[in-house]
This record gives C-alpha cells, structure tokens and sequence, in this order.
C-alpha cells in the first residue's frame, strides 16, 4: 500500500517562527542574549520573528536552539523553555487543547496535532489497563539536541497538565540517556520519580488520572478548535515529519519484517532516495527498524506479558535465540533483564 | 552588565592627551631615527608592555564603577603606562644629548604610578573585604564566578553541592551536627502565568533577599533549581533546623511582593523541608531533602 500522506522532512520550512521558535527567543532575550548572535544560521531575522508567514525548518530551529544553550549557558534552558509550550499560542491547536475534557483528550490532541505542536519529536500514546505511556521518538534527527527536546516537551506536558487539572499528578519519567549531572532540574520542574539508561523515553501515569473532568471545558468551543487546528494541518499538508511517518509504518508492519525497499516503496520514493533521506537525517533504516521493532518488543512484554519465545515469533525472528542476541544489541541488555529493571 | 567604558571618558581623554603630547615633544626636539638603527628586541619589550598595561587599564574601567579605588588604580596605571611609552618613543626618536627632560618623562612616572598602583590594590582589598561581609549567607570561603546563578544574587547548584562537601568534612571534624533546609515556593507557575515570566523572576530575585535576612551569619543560601532554594546550616540539629524552615515558610508567606505593572500584592506561599546529615555523600544528602520535600507538598501524590 503506498502512503499519499505528504510529510515535512529536516529542510522544509514548515515551522511558524512566531511559535515554538518565538518562546525560546523571548526566553533568550529576557535573560540578555544579543538577537544577532542567537539568530546566527537560523534564517530568521527577529523582526520577522512575529510575522504569521514566517517559517523555519526542523534544521534551523534545532540551529536555534543550540544557540540558545551555548549562549545562555545554564542549565534550566530546556525546562524553562517546555514551561512555555503548552497549551501554547499556537493559535487554534493551544485553544483545543485548553479547552480539553481531560488529559486523555488533550494527550491524544497532541499526538494528532504534534506537526504543530511538538514538530521535532513525536509524542504516542499508550494505554493498558494499569497505565497511561506517552513515549517520544525524534522525528527530525535532532541528534545533540534530543536531551534538550525531551526535557522541554515532558516539561511541557507536566505543566500543562498541572495548569489545566488545577493538581500536581504522579508521573514517571523514563529516559534513554544517563542521569545528568544537573539532576536537581529534573527534579523541581519535573519530579521525583526519574528513571535514567532506559529502553524508551516516556512518561508514565496511573490510567485513573487521564479520565478525570477538567474544569474549563466548552464543548461547543472546543469542538471549533479542534476544526480549525485539522484544518491548519490540512493547509499546510504536514501532518507528520518523514522519520514519523517511517515509524508508523514500521509499526503497523512490523510483523512483515519489512524491509527497505518496502519501506521506500510504500513512501513511493526509491530505496536509494529513501536512505539518502535518511541519512539527512541522522540515521539509517536499520536504526529505525531496530528502534520500532523494540517499542514493540517492550510493548508484547510488558503490556501483553509475551513470553521470550512469543516476542521472537511475533517480530518474525527465526528463533528465539536471534532475537535475544538482537535485543542485546538494541538496549544492551538482556530481555530478562530489561524486564527486571522495568519492574523494578 | 552594561559596559561602564562611559564612565570613564574623562580620565581615557587625559591619557590619550597625555600620551600625545610626549609624542609632540619628542617629535619637535628630536629626530626620527633610521630603519637600521631600530632595535626590534626592544621595540617588541616595550611597546608590548606598554599595550599590555592599556590592556589591563581598559579591563579594569570596563569592569569597575567610578569611584575612589578605582581611580587609585587608573591613574597607577596611566601613570605606568605613560612610562613604558614615553621609553618606546625612544626606540623611534633620537634625542639631542643636550636634552634632559626626556629622563625624567620617562622615569619619574613609573614609581609614582607603581606608588599609586600598591595604594590601589590596599584599598581594593579593603573593599574587597567589605564586598564579602555583604555576601555573608551567599558565600563561604571559596569564590568561583563561574558557579554563580544567573537569575538570583546567589549560588546555583553546583556551588551548593561544593559548599556541601566542604561542611560535611568540618561536620565530621568537629562532631557537629549539618543540616539542609529546602524551601520551594507553592504554585510559582501560576505566577508565571498570570504574570508573565517577568514577574516570576522578579519573585525568583526577591525571595531569596527575604531568606536572607531570617538566616544565621553562619548559614549558606544556594538556589538549586527553578523556585527551589537550599540553606546549608552548620552546627545545627534537626529540631532547630526545623524551627528555622518553618519561620523561613512563615516569612515567605508574610512577603508582600507587589507586581511590577500594578501594584497588585501577589500572594506567596512556600513548602518547606529538612534533614540532618548522617553519614553519607552530598548527593545523597540533596536526594533525601528533596524526597522530604516532596512529601511536605504532596503527601498524597507520592502515596498513589
């Protein structure tokens, strides 16, 4: 089946500078940073920074942002800036999900609107019975910066979520990388309950929190919003970056064991032009594969309780032993030991 | 910091006068030597010296306000500057033997500069003395701007954590017991919010001048993160420690921080908490008094 769904890759200018990018100047500005320098290789000029047409691409921003940190030079950037996010002012995607019924809504408005709303790192949601899981995945190979984004959009959840249910909730926070040395900011704008070195980087809350009524729902006004933000997206025709909508492919097809020319062949580009993309990117086909085949593998384990064997069969690994030497070489670990660490 | 060159231009006028002056009457009693009677090795000794003595003047009035240490030390280098340039000049122009003022130009600034350079430097000890009795409760024993925060007139992280491991050691030495107080301000996004981010850094800048002045001489107020500050206090037990959170608590709540855009009192509150050090490492000390404060703020989100 080919995909007609068009994406936005690294070099396409589809983020509205007075957005996501305006929040991280004004930050930068607030604090003293000289304009000239902070837009150096970004394409912006700051007086085009509030025009509605303005646009950047994935590349520039990320440019930006390593700009901001270099020259800002502290530790609570990332934080500070995920604090301004959401619901944002990104127009009729912010009021949506200011307006949401719940968390569950609002979370799943973020997955549907993340080209607006989080356009360099794609938010999933997760349900099982226990357990809400919003994992994220870099969708414009941000490279150096993925620490950066991800603790600007868990921030950003965090927040909104406190803002919108009037309450501090429990979440978990698992990320891939080591604990930083400036752990103290994980801990105040984000909480107490960190897991570093982990398989995925998600969030993690008791199901029975996502249902709870927010106070300032509008049915009626909420309804609209949600309209005009699909239509924005319809407008724009970016609905999700080329590297999101590899993974969801891969996700849906998976148990194929698909392979490159596949994956080329149902984004309707040649294999060459594919991993030429992808290499724009930062990446491979492989790691991709890889990357999907482990949220799955984690997913069969943890959610459904597949047994090693199960796992194997379900990724179409010939056997059970293939498929633990390969996980290994995913997360370095063992699939009995992965599931000690996550149950511990 | 804006630069603080502006306040200076007078003495830089004067300088710039002065040098030009020597060079005029060097000019107008001597003669312009030849290339070949150039010595290189010298020119290199003293005009670099001169330029690196420039160097040094301009950093030092680009760093300090006007004042009377500070103009100690300008003149003290003007003065050595003005000396190690009239001796350049000398390498360029050749004086007549019958004249003799070219001596005293070149000599008789130096130690007076150098005079007023030492004179300088005492005062500036002084001052630098009386800077940190004002730093008291910010600053203990050790100074490394590089560790300071950027938004508060305080330490940030890393300054705590070296303090820390300073007063473990002398808590362990003396057999006297260290304790942490946290104190986290409550629904500071809020602020933000209704705000502006603004006046949430204001809020960031007062509070800590609050804490301040409800600490001991001997306490230590770092920020750790965002709205969340850290006071080290030595020689300190756990119940008197105790005491002193929830008079810094009450204090907070008492604060009546005013917006900036209209007057209007903003309503503060914080959440404290406290440990004593046993025996363990600053690192897990800073874990065990944040975990304590997230059970004195949410006592029923940690349970879920």
């Amino acid at each position: 089946m080919a995909l007609h769904c068009p994406w936005y890759e690294n070099d396409s200018r589809c983020i509205a500078a007075h957005q996501q990018p305006a929040s991280l100047i004004e930050l930068c500005l607030s604090r003293g940073i000289d304009s000239h320098r902070l837009l150096r290789g970004t394409g912006l000029f700051l007086e085009d920074v509030p025009k509605a047409d303005s646009l950047i691409s994935p590349a520039q921003f990320l440019t930006l942002i390593d700009n901001a940190q270099r020259l800002l030079d502290a530790d609570d950037t990332s934080f500070l800036f995920g604090q301004r996010l959401l619901p944002g002012h990104h127009g009729a995607a912010s009021q949506a999900l200011a307006l949401a019924n719940n968390l569950q809504q609002a979370l799943e408005l973020l997955g549907e609107l993340r080209a607006l709303l989080s356009p360099l790192l794609s938010p999933r949601l997760l349900l099982d019975e226990q357990h809400a899981y919003l994992y994220w995945l870099d969708s414009c190979g941000a490279g150096a910066q993925q620490r950066f984004l991800l603790e600007a959009q868990m921030t950003a959840v965090v927040a909104m979520s406190r803002r919108l249910s009037g309450e501090a909730l429990p979440w978990q926070f698992h990320f891939r990388h080591a604990q930083p040395k400036h752990i103290e900011q994980y801990w105040v704008h984000l909480g107490e309950q960190l897991r570093f070195g982990q398989p995925c980087d998600l969030l993690r809350l008791p199901r029975e929190h996502l249902t709870r009524a927010w106070p300032q729902t509008v049915q009626s006004t909420a309804q609209v919003a949600c309209q005009q933000a699909r239509q924005q997206l319809e407008q724009h025709s970016t609905r999700a970056s080329l590297l999101d909508t590899l993974q969801r492919w891969l996700l849906r097809n998976v148990r194929q064991a698909p392979n490159l020319e596949h994956a080329a062949a149902a984004l309707g580009m040649s294999p060459t032009t594919l991993k030429r993309k992808l290499h724009k990117h930062g990446t491979s086909y492989q790691e991709q594969h890889d990357r999907v085949r482990l949220l799955v593998a984690l997913y069969l384990y943890q959610i459904k309780g597949y047994s090693n064997d199960e796992v194997a069969s379900h990724l179409r690994f010939h056997d059970a032993t293939n498929f633990r030497r390969s996980f290994k070489r995913w997360t370095g670990l063992a699939p009995s030991a992965l599931r000690q660490l996550l149950g511990g | 910091m804006p630069s603080l060159l502006g306040l200076h231009r007078l003495k830089l006028a004067a300088l710039l006068l002065a040098a030009n002056a020597a060079l005029l009457l060097h000019l107008g009693a001597g003669d312009i030597k030849p290339l070949s009677d150039w010595v290189w090795l010298d020119i290199l000794g003293e005009g670099g010296s001169a330029l690196l003595c420039l160097v040094w003047l301009g950093l030092l009035l680009n760093g300090r306000p006007a004042g009377r240490v500070t103009n100690l030390l300008a003149l003290g280098l003007g003065l050595v500057f003005f000396s190690w340039w009239v001796d350049c000049l000398d390498e360029f122009i050749a004086m007549p033997d019958a004249v003799t003022w070219d001596h005293w130009l070149e000599s008789a600034p130096m130690p007076v500069g150098l005079l007023l350079l030492t004179l300088g430097i005492y005062h500036w000890h002084l001052e630098q003395r009386a800077i940190s009795a004002q730093m008291e409760k910010r600053e203990r024993l050790f100074r490394e701007h590089r560790l300071f925060d950027k938004l508060t007139p305080l330490g940030a992280a890393d300054y705590l954590r070296r303090q820390l491991e300073l007063g473990l050691q002398e808590s362990v030495r003396e057999q006297q017991p260290l304790s942490l107080v946290m104190i986290d301000l409550d629904g500071f996004d809020a602020i933000n919010q209704r705000y502006g981010h603004a006046e949430g850094d204001r809020v960031l800048q007062a509070v800590p001048q609050l804490l301040l002045l409800n600490l001991r001489q001997q306490d230590l107020l770092c920020r750790l993160a965002g709205d969340r500050f850290v006071a080290v206090l030595p020689n300190t037990g756990e119940t008197v420690a105790a005491q002193i959170a929830r008079e810094l608590a009450e204090a907070v709540r008492h604060l009546a921080h005013r917006s900036r855009q209209h007057g209007e009192r903003i309503q503060l509150r914080a959440s404290v908490a406290q440990v004593m050090a046993l025996q363990e490492s600053a690192e897990s000390l800073l874990q065990r008094l944040n975990l304590a404060l997230a059970k004195a703020k949410q006592p029923l989100a940690l349970s879920a």
